[in-house]
């Protein structure tokens, strides 16, 4: 339990064997390789032989990596997405995968893919292109003579177009019959002038062409943007607009057969892309690992970290590979900071997500999984509180379990944390009289005596009394974390430290909770004054210690009166643990709000009943999973921010051993 | 008939107001979540999950406004109960808390949900201090949902 003990290795061995030692520090994924380069903080040169090998991974990697990235968005994946995560994948080994990779001429796969896309490419353009012209053809449709008056024109005659606000098309008229009356024509497409007021319209000016610069800056100062017609135009626009759209809809056939063949290329080929993504990803990480080595002529020196229950299993595999290497363990020195790796038994290992998302303990810290995990595991019953949810999601998760059998760890454990606390929500469910908010009490009164004779707190009708037991809870956990931050600092040595800032706040809210309770009558009198007598014990040494440091007794009376004023921010924390009775409390309105929703639908004529049971079913899906969010967040911000706040503070490095990559398929040794 | 006006008055302030912060919120985490997702779609899971956060304000107004309707005997066709305007104005004040706090908290922290959503775009590890920061902000919607519950189940009516 705990974080694992590491022993720092140091494994000589014989260049010759280089690549199964390094198979094997990687399949047993228990090794962590210590970067040579940090340790000395100069730069490491890699041994050649493997550079030599990381290099040719690269290309073999960078040609997968081109065929994944092109191939993906064509691929039809067979596995859903949901089966995948769940670890329904392929299975395969490495020597499986090396073959394949033998067998697989990822060069000629790459060329035909990239063939196929720079085919694809080039028509993606001519029809871009096609399509652009089409619409400029569009405009010009009114037009009746051939478009090769705007590219080539006549001797003397050629001609513009563009677009112009209607607004300006009077004046433009106007003007060019003033000066030029003879020598132009002005064409537009037709509009009306009410309807068409603001919009553009196309216009074409047609003109002699002694005056055509005069005529373009006319052009330009009237607000006609000029349209470019292409080169390619000479037939009349509607000549024009069928040869195109021919050719538009030739190219869009092409695409689709491009497009079809580069599905087909991706059904027939992913599989062992992605198979080989994996192969390639894990040697990559292989050599890239043992590159950290030290070197001679003949031998290669690879330090690592590993666990020290997994030292003697490695020991006889590479012992097994060649007589020729030498494997020393050493303890880390007192300077080093080797990575942490948490090691709880079977109940508490889903809990250790909890603490890994907040931050890893130091090697030499307090993994406080353990400690969180009793108290998540209730605060999310009673945030969540309610015995038919509860039904509901561990029926799902045993089905899940029972129908993927191949999860991976870190998934499995996921899950079962939340079977964990479908228990505690069960539990309190039950006692809290809960079941899918009030679903007994509404639709089948027959089991309401049960129910009632189960329950032991009633939020709905005493929510002071839920509210009692929140706050109380909150104490406990607050003081529980005192004492933990007590602990850690007498196990290091600070034993005033720990009386000064840990231990004193633990006598004199203790304290202070037994003289409340002594006074409101619900304990004997004598606890008072054993309350009190705590208090001023826990206050007194608050006071002093807080101004051991400072100088004058001025100074020293301020700090002190400072560091018993923080005792509200004590009040802060433990009102926080209200949030136990209020998202409880709202899980199980929101259910009996569903239940009365239901009821009220029921009532309408002949499909009421049906209308009732989808609003019932859907209503409690969604309750179900929205409160899993809030049942899952504010437990954890207690422990993050209300306990972790009194005596962890993680930093640790977590241990991210040498494995293999599995991100498409189940690799195995 | 004042009494029930102003209790369904509460009601009303309690589900819009809260609903309004939500929707907010929401939209706020949202557009943050769907920019992340341009650039990695895979990241929609846990982009999902922190854009719910500022959602719970409006379904605690929600709670409340139907605490409300069930106390006056609006729901179940059992009948209006009598309110005095002194006893409606009573559980007008107790829906403000959940109201006011809703709307603003729901807000807040759909603006720290999507600053998280940021994070994650960065680093994706870092999913658990990404969703602990925005509910750092709902503590105060659960303390005014609380309130609100304290203060109706004190006030008597019928």
């Amino acid at each position: 339990m705990g974080v694992a003990k590491l022993k720092k290795a140091e494994l000589y061995y014989h260049k010759s064997v280089h690549d199964p030692i390094a198979a094997a520090l990687q399949e047993s994924g228990a090794c962590q390789i210590i970067s040579t380069l940090e340790a000395e903080g100069e730069f490491h040169k890699t041994p050649a032989e493997v550079d030599a090998l990381i290099s040719c991974t690269e290309d073999k990697l960078a040609d997968v990596r081109y065929l994944n990235r092109t191939l993906t968005p064509h691929y039809v994946d067979p596995i859903p997405a949901l089966d995948r995560m769940l670890g329904e994948r392929p299975d395969v080994t490495m020597t499986e995968l090396a073959e394949l990779a033998s067998n697989t001429d990822l060069k000629a796969l790459c060329e035909k893919t990239r063939a196929v896309e720079h085919e694809a490419g080039n028509v993606r353009l001519k029809l871009s292109e096609a399509r652009l012209n089409s619409s400029i053809l569009a405009s010009l449709s009114f037009l009746d003579y051939p478009l090769s008056i705007f590219t080539e024109g006549t001797q003397t005659l050629t001609a513009l177009a563009g677009n112009i606000k209607t607004d300006n098309i009077p004046a433009l008229r106007a003007t060019l019959s003033e000066k030029f009356s003879q020598d132009t024509e002005l064409l537009t497409a037709p509009y009306d002038e009410k309807k068409d007021k603001g919009q553009e319209v196309c216009a074409v000016i047609m003109y002699v062409r002694s005056i055509e610069s005069e005529i373009r800056e006319l052009a330009a100062k009237n607000g006609l943007s000029l349209i470019e017609v292409p080169a390619s135009f000479a037939l009349t626009p509607a000549e024009e607009k069928e040869k195109i759209t021919a050719s538009i809809s030739e190219l869009e056939a092409e695409d689709l057969k491009l497009t079809e063949k580069l599905k087909a290329l991706a059904q027939e080929n992913m599989l062992t892309v992605q198979k080989l993504s994996d192969y390639y990803n894990s040697l990559a990480a292989r050599y890239n690992g043992t590159a950290k080595s030290d070197e001679t002529d003949c031998t290669m020196l690879t330090k690592f970290w590993i666990p020290v229950a997994k030292c003697e299993e490695l020991t006889a595999k590479l012992e097994a590979i060649s007589p020729e290497v030498e494997l020393i363990f050493s303890d880390p020195a007192p300077d080093e900071e080797p990575p942490s790796l948490l090691t709880n038994g079977d109940l508490v290992r889903p809990f250790n997500i909890l603490t890994e998302l907040y931050s890893s303990p130091t090697y030499r810290g307090i993994d406080p999984t353990p400690l969180l995990a009793p108290f998540f595991w209730l605060f999310f019953g009673m945030c969540l509180g309610d015995a038919g949810y509860a039904l509901v999601v561990f029926g799902t998760i045993l089905y899940v379990f029972k129908k993927y059998k191949k999860m991976s760890l870190g998934v499995k454990d996921f899950i079962k944390l939340f079977l964990f606390c479908s228990v505690s929500t069960f539990i309190y469910g039950v006692i809290s009289g809960s079941f899918f908010g009030n679903f007994i009490d509404s639709f089948v009164p027959v089991l309401v005596p049960l129910k009632n004779s189960l329950m032991l707190v009633d939020p709905m009708t005493n929510p002071m009394q839920v509210l009692g037991i929140s706050l109380l809870i909150g104490v406990v956990h607050l003081m529980f974390g005192l004492l933990i931050a007590a602990y850690d600092k007498i196990r290091s040595g600070f034993i005033f430290d720990a009386i000064g800032s840990n231990l004193s706040w633990f006598f004199f809210i203790v304290g202070l909770c037994l003289m409340g309770v002594g006074m409101a009558g619900m304990l004997p009198a004598h606890f008072t004054q054993i309350g009190q007598a705590m208090a001023i014990i826990g206050a007194v040494i608050i006071f002093f210690y807080a101004g051991k440091e400072k100088k004058g007794i001025i100074n020293k009376i301020i700090s002190g009166f400072l560091a018993l004023y923080g005792s509200t921010s004590y009040l802060g924390d433990i009102l926080s643990y209200s949030r136990l009775l209020a998202l409880g409390f709202g899980s199980a309105v929101i259910g009996m709000v569903i239940n009365l929703l239901g009821g009220l639908a029921a009532n309408i004529p002949y499909i009421g009943w049906l209308v009732a049971i989808v609003v019932v079913i859907g209503g409690h899906i969604f309750s179900i999973l929205i409160n899993i969010l809030g049942s899952f967040v504010h437990p954890l911000r207690l422990q993050y921010v209300e306990s972790f706040g009194k005596f962890y503070s993680g930093g640790g490095e977590p241990f991210t051993p040498l494995t293999l990559s599995h991100e498409f398929v189940n690799v195995k040794a | 008939m004042l009494g029930l006006s102003l209790a369904l008055f509460g009601a009303a302030l309690a589900a819009a107001l809260a609903g309004i912060g939500s929707a907010i919120g929401i939209g706020v985490a949202g557009g943050a979540a769907a920019g992340v997702m341009t650039e990695d779609p895979n990241k929609f899971g846990s982009c999902l999950i922190l854009q719910a956060l500022p959602g719970t304000q409006g379904i605690y107004g929600l709670l409340i406004a139907f605490f409300v309707l069930n106390k006056l005997g609006l729901l179940g066709g059992a009948g209006a109960v009598d309110l005095t305007w002194n006893q409606g104005l009573q559980i007008l004040a107790s829906c403000l808390p959940i109201a006011v706090v809703g709307w603003y908290s729901a807000i807040w922290q759909g603006k720290t949900s999507a600053a998280s959503i940021q994070m994650i775009s960065k680093k994706p590890e870092a999913m658990g201090k990404a969703i602990i920061l925005p509910a750092m902000v709902e503590t105060y919607a659960v303390l005014a949902l609380l309130t609100s519950i304290l203060m109706l189940m004190g006030v008597q009516v019928g």
